[in-house]
């Protein structure tokens, strides 16, 4: 079987310092090696990577970015709106990825092209813009310091673009805050791994998409035959109203229910008063519409506003669980309007919540033990839940002011400052951890710590299965769980889609066989996909490792061995040494991988073409 | 008796399945650009997500500025004759809410036909914003919306059987007497 639809075959590279524009065609082996998404990304960054030696800085003009929605994003099935930023982030210096959701991923494959890609630096601030038929940069200077959101409205009316898709960097992204995110559709973000900075440290404000070419399917008639009957089963599972209603918020009660809520920085795993940053408070008192990413039933984003009080007149396209325990109880807050408030600022400066947040409460507790001085932090003391001095700190991290300017770096630039930090501050590879407590299952440490873009959920997410079902799972069936889930989930990235109607709701991945099967007249089984997927994981490893990772940082924070949360289910657990480390040794084995997490001799050779 | 397409914005997520089945339907393509319904979004004062969609005016402007009458209402429905349509896009510039639509590969403007009384938009649409309604109840849901927003309601919660309940009833205001 081969490609014979489901692509336009085109990839566009845009070079900044040339202000060059240059299409080119895409093979079908290339498309069907790659399939999309973060596959095309991590290719593109692999064959970068090479051109330079593997000596590359993040924020130099030669870092390439690359933004990539995949074959199935647009098509008419469940959450198909999702889009993948990849290049080497700035956070860990290793290879990074981010997926957005909305609708821009889908506006991008509708200019015509199936990845897009970005190098160099252009002499100002500048705009790209790209159509159906043209590709242009436009300096304008003016938009500097503008938040995501100004800048948003400034440019569609300035290049008259009221329904075009536009996303955004705002003054984090600008002054190169390692963990700045890019924001679009007034408030979906590539959050994770520093993209607002690789925007920013190539003077891109923006990236404006306005596209109407057919996606290309190759049997619709089988396709929406399909997707009727994945709806059909959203729309008559029991928990499909919840999702609609709260979306990812109703896990905060659930979180706070089995121990896995990050809270006062990890000190514990359970929060006294999270039922006032809950998903119930949401409903009750701000909630005021829903918002869906592209073709999405579940409309898991939640449009908030606070009615009254200090922060009356706040509106947020948001907030969801990991935002709500970063900002939240993390922080030690219990105000939802404060959340909200807090949230509204980082979308505003392009600031990534779950960083932003870990690393607030890494300061708080740090001040808390005297690691961080008063004068460290210009006399302005800091608490659990004081909101005002938390929102202060988040503009002054924007705009590298003060203790900002360090914490604008990252956990890395904080520990060399601090030494004692390392202790305080839950990050792997450089990138701060989510919020799911790993100290409740020992395969969420292990899923974490092997992630490829370091301490975040995307790639496996096994706690909720760990903790319902996998008490009595032997070591094997841990490391098999989190292989399985970072083939399947990192599939999800590469084909453009959402993973949430699978993950939350059980929807049977064999859909995403057929799905694909009718939009690209190519006939994969499940498993043929999954060792697609599983080829791009290792390419992934191999930059890493290239880059100089190996066993040694596969590592876990030190709070998760030797600091355990206080009270809840979990009081007194940590993942044990030697336990993790006979894991680890396990999972490479299963992987192929050598003991030090080396992929085998002859593994580039896969990649080659 | 004539149904009317309506739209309940408040109830719209913006997920633009809508557009999708539209234009899947019509055109054999998924491409939402090619839709005779589109999702508008405004943020963030207002907060809104509209999905404009022609409203089968009785007195329809298109038709009106049609020169070569090739919009014709025929059982409460504008249909285009395709074979009369010279394309000069006069409708789409002279409906009020900018609800025809045009696209550089369609030669015609792409206009809602209600799909033959069954419009597959409202069998669609997951949050049930778009709602196909007789003409005579047009209005209700905003009626009832507007009185209860107005009356001064107070709540009680008591338990029955051991089930919560609330009953809302309106408070004759005693301050203002």
């Amino acid at each position: 079987m081969s490609i014979k639809s489901g692509y336009y075959k085109k990839h566009l590279h845009i070079d900044l310092t040339k202000s060059s524009t240059d299409y080119r065609d895409l093979t079908d082996a290339f498309l069907e090696k790659y399939v999309g998404g973060r596959g095309f990304g991590a290719k593109l960054v692999w064959d970068n990577l090479k051109k330079h030696n593997f000596r590359l800085d993040p924020f130099g003009e030669e870092n390439l970015v690359a933004i990539a929605p995949g074959p199935l994003s647009g098509v008419y099935l469940p959450s198909s709106g999702k889009n993948s930023f990849v290049a080497i982030s700035p956070a860990t210096g290793l290879y990074g990825d981010s997926s957005i959701g909305g609708g821009f991923g889908v506006e991008l494959r509708q200019t015509g092209m199936d990845v897009l890609s970005i190098t160099g630096k252009a002499p100002e601030l500048s705009v790209l813009f790209l159509d159906n038929s043209n590709a242009s940069i436009i300096p304008m200077p003016e938009l500097k310091g503008k938040t995501c959101l100004e800048a948003e409205g400034i440019i569609r009316e300035r290049l008259d673009t009221q329904a075009a898709h536009v996303a955004t960097i705002g003054p984090a992204g600008e002054n190169l805050v390692k963990f700045a995110c890019v924001n679009a559709d007034w408030g979906r973000n590539a959050g994770r791994t520093g993209f607002g900075a690789i925007l920013g440290s190539k003077n891109l404000k923006a990236i404006v998409v306005r596209g109407h070419e057919d996606l290309p399917v190759y049997d619709i008639d089988g396709l929406m035959a399909e997707a009727n009957k994945a709806f059909k089963y959203l729309r008559e599972h029991k928990y499909f109203k919840l999702w609609q209603q709260q979306g990812l918020m109703n896990v905060i009660a659930y979180a706070n229910e089995k121990g896995i809520l990050p809270t006062y920085n990890f000190k514990d795993s359970v929060f006294a008063r999270y039922d006032r940053i809950n998903g119930e408070t949401m409903l009750t008192d701000y909630k005021i519409g829903d918002s869906a990413c592209f073709s999405c039933s579940m409309c898991c984003g939640n449009i908030c506003l606070v009615k009254d009080g200090k922060y009356a007149g706040t509106v947020i396209e948001g907030p969801e669980y990991e935002t709500c325990a970063m900002l939240g109880s993390n922080a030690g807050i219990d105000d939802f309007a404060a959340v909200l408030s807090a949230n509204r600022l980082c979308d505003e400066l392009g600031m990534d919540t779950i960083s932003t947040g870990n690393l607030i409460g890494a300061l708080i507790e740090g001040y808390e033990k005297g690691i961080i001085s008063l004068s460290d932090l210009d006399g302005r003391n800091i608490t659990w839940g004081d909101d005002d001095a938390i929102l202060n700190l988040i503009r002054m991290i924007a705009c590298r002011q003060g203790i900002g300017d360090i914490i604008a770096d990252g956990s890395r630039r904080i520990i060399e400052k601090w030494p004692e930090m390392d202790k305080l501050i839950l990050q792997i590879k450089g990138l701060e951890q989510s919020a799911y407590d790993s100290r409740a299952g020992i395969s969420m440490a292990l899923a974490y710590a092997t992630s490829d873009i370091g301490a975040h959920h995307t790639r496996a997410w096994t706690i909720a299965r760990e903790m319902e079902e996998g008490q009595g799972w032997s070591d094997e069936e841990r490391v098999e769980t989190v292989i399985y889930h970072q083939m399947l989930r990192p599939l999800f990235d590469m084909l453009g889609v959402c993973r949430l109607p699978w993950i939350e709701l059980g929807l049977n991945e064999k859909h995403y066989e057929h799905f694909y099967k009718y939009v690209t007249g190519n006939q994969l089984t499940l498993e043929q996909l999954l060792s697609l997927s599983n080829d791009i994981y290792d390419l992934t490893r191999l930059i890493n490792t290239r880059l100089g990772v190996s066993r040694k940082d596969d590592t876990l924070p030190y709070k998760v061995h030797s600091s355990p949360p206080l009270t809840g289910p979990n009081a007194g657990k940590v993942v044990d040494r030697e336990h993790f480390q006979a894991l680890l040794s396990m999972y490479y084995n299963k992987r192929g991988w050598d003991e030090d997490g080396m992929p085998p001799a002859g593994t580039e050779k896969k990649f080659e073409d | 008796m004539s149904k009317k397409l309506t739209v309940i914005p408040e109830q719209c997520s913006g997920c633009r399945i809508c557009e999708l089945v539209c234009a899947i339907h019509h055109f054999g393509v998924n491409n939402p650009k090619k839709a005779a319904i589109r999702v508008i979004n405004t943020y963030p004062h207002p907060v809104m997500r509209m999905p404009v969609v022609c409203s089968q005016c009785k007195v329809p402007a298109c038709a009106q500025v049609c020169p070569t009458d090739a919009l014709r209402m025929v059982d409460g429905i504008i249909h285009l004759d395709k074979e009369n349509c010279i394309s000069c896009f006069k409708c789409v510039e002279a409906c009020p809410f900018g609800a025809i639509y045009a696209h550089e590969d369609c030669d015609l403007p792409i206009k809602c036909d209600m799909c033959g009384g069954e419009p597959e938009c409202v069998k669609n649409c997951p949050l049930g914003a778009l709602k196909l309604i007789p003409e005579h109840a047009l209005g209700e849901i905003k009626r009832l919306g507007n009185v209860l927003s107005y009356t001064q309601m107070r709540e009680i919660e008591f338990y029955e059987k051991g089930e919560k309940k609330t009953i809302r009833y309106a408070e004759i205001g005693k301050e203002e007497l």
